[in-house]
């Protein structure tokens, strides 16, 4: 059974880890779950980017859904927020192309344009 | 929708996009009166009795963004619900909150598998960081009755600033999530 003293090692091992990076947040991933979004499979979207980051470690993301916002005709759709920089806005996504946009954009810094729906504020 | 437990996460976001802070979420298998039953209660924005009324019928929304002025969530479910000898019911106060019913046969031949449940309450609960999920899982088998109960306000209050999505928090609510429902036996329900 899981309990909170569990918890409480992970927020001490988090809160080490935090301060070593100034506790900042780097990259915000927001997936889509409207109806439409979740007919299309956005959960398996969502699923992928946490195994992602669990797997990968990735200390510094962010994650959160939303509902949709007018952009049915390419759900599942995710934005990638990073401070300074404009929006980035991916659609038609599938577990692979998240699994493509945590190593290449997440990761690396690169965004993958073979995706992107939309860019902007 | 393939299944419920994405019927039930698009349930979750219409509490969500209500403005609620506290979202109830109960799952209750009775193997002994043949049901399978999902109860989302909220204190969000409710409803009047004339957007209930028109929540369950498919060509209303209150969402502006889309040109489409359709809202399908409700109608899908109840739909589904009511294909397998179930039921489907709403109650709601404008200001207080809401409070869904939908109610399958649980062998009803028709009936779609209630699918991934622990994915559907993960995603709904490190998506929405903001709102405090309760969680409530029921069978009844015969003569056994398991449950398993899940707060996540005493987990945020534990973790402070360290974010649901902290690689081990993940974790940590994903095998939290796992024990419940194999406690209460509803992998393949
Ligand atoms: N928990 C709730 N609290 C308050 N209002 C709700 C709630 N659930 C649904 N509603 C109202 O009922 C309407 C219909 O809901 P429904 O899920 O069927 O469609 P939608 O959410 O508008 O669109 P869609 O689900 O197709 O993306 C919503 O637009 C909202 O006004
Ligand atoms: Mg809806």
């Amino acid at each position: 059974m899981k309990t909170l003293a569990d918890l409480k090692k992970i927020r001490e091992k988090a809160q080490e880890e935090m301060k070593l990076r100034d506790g900042k947040v780097r990259i915000k991933i927001v997936v889509g779950m409207g109806t439409s979004g979740i007919a299309m499979g956005a959960r398996d979207v969502m699923k992928t980017f946490l195994e992602e980051i669990s797997n990968r470690n990735l200390t510094d993301v962010l994650v959160t859904q939303t509902g949709e916002k007018g952009l049915s005709s390419m759900e599942p759709v995710v934005d990638v927020i990073e401070e300074g920089k404009p929006k980035v806005t991916y659609g038609n996504m599938t577990p692979e192309k998240a699994r493509r946009v945590v190593v290449e954009h997440i990761v690396n810094g690169r965004v993958v344009s073979d995706y992107v729906v939309a860019t902007g504020d | 929708m393939q299944d419920i437990s994405l019927h039930l996460l698009d349930i979750i976001e219409n509490s969500v996009r209500a403005g609620s802070r506290n979202i109830q979420i109960r799952i209750i298998k009775d193997t002994n009166a043949n049901f399978l039953r999902i109860i989302v209660s909220d204190d969000g924005i409710g409803m009047d009795p004339m957007t209930l009324e028109r929540a369950q019928d498919p060509f209303f929304t209150s969402k502006t963004e889309r040109e489409k002025k359709v809202g399908l969530g409700i109608p899908l479910l109840k739909q589904n619900a009511e294909l397998c000898n179930g039921s489907f019911k709403i109650r709601s106060e404008p200001g207080k909150g809401t409070v869904l019913t939908a109610e399958f046969q649980l062998d009803h031949i028709d009936r779609m598998p209630l699918g991934d449940l622990k994915e559907t309450l993960l995603s709904a609960i490190v998506g929405h960081p903001e709102v405090n999920f309760s969680i409530i899982l029921n069978s009844l088998d015969k003569d056994k009755e398991k449950s398993f109960h899940f707060e996540t306000a005493p987990i945020k209050e534990e973790l402070g600033d360290i974010p649901l999505t902290y690689p081990d928090v993940i974790k940590y609510l994903e095998q939290s999530i796992n024990e419940g429902i194999q406690i209460t036996n509803m992998e393949d329900v």
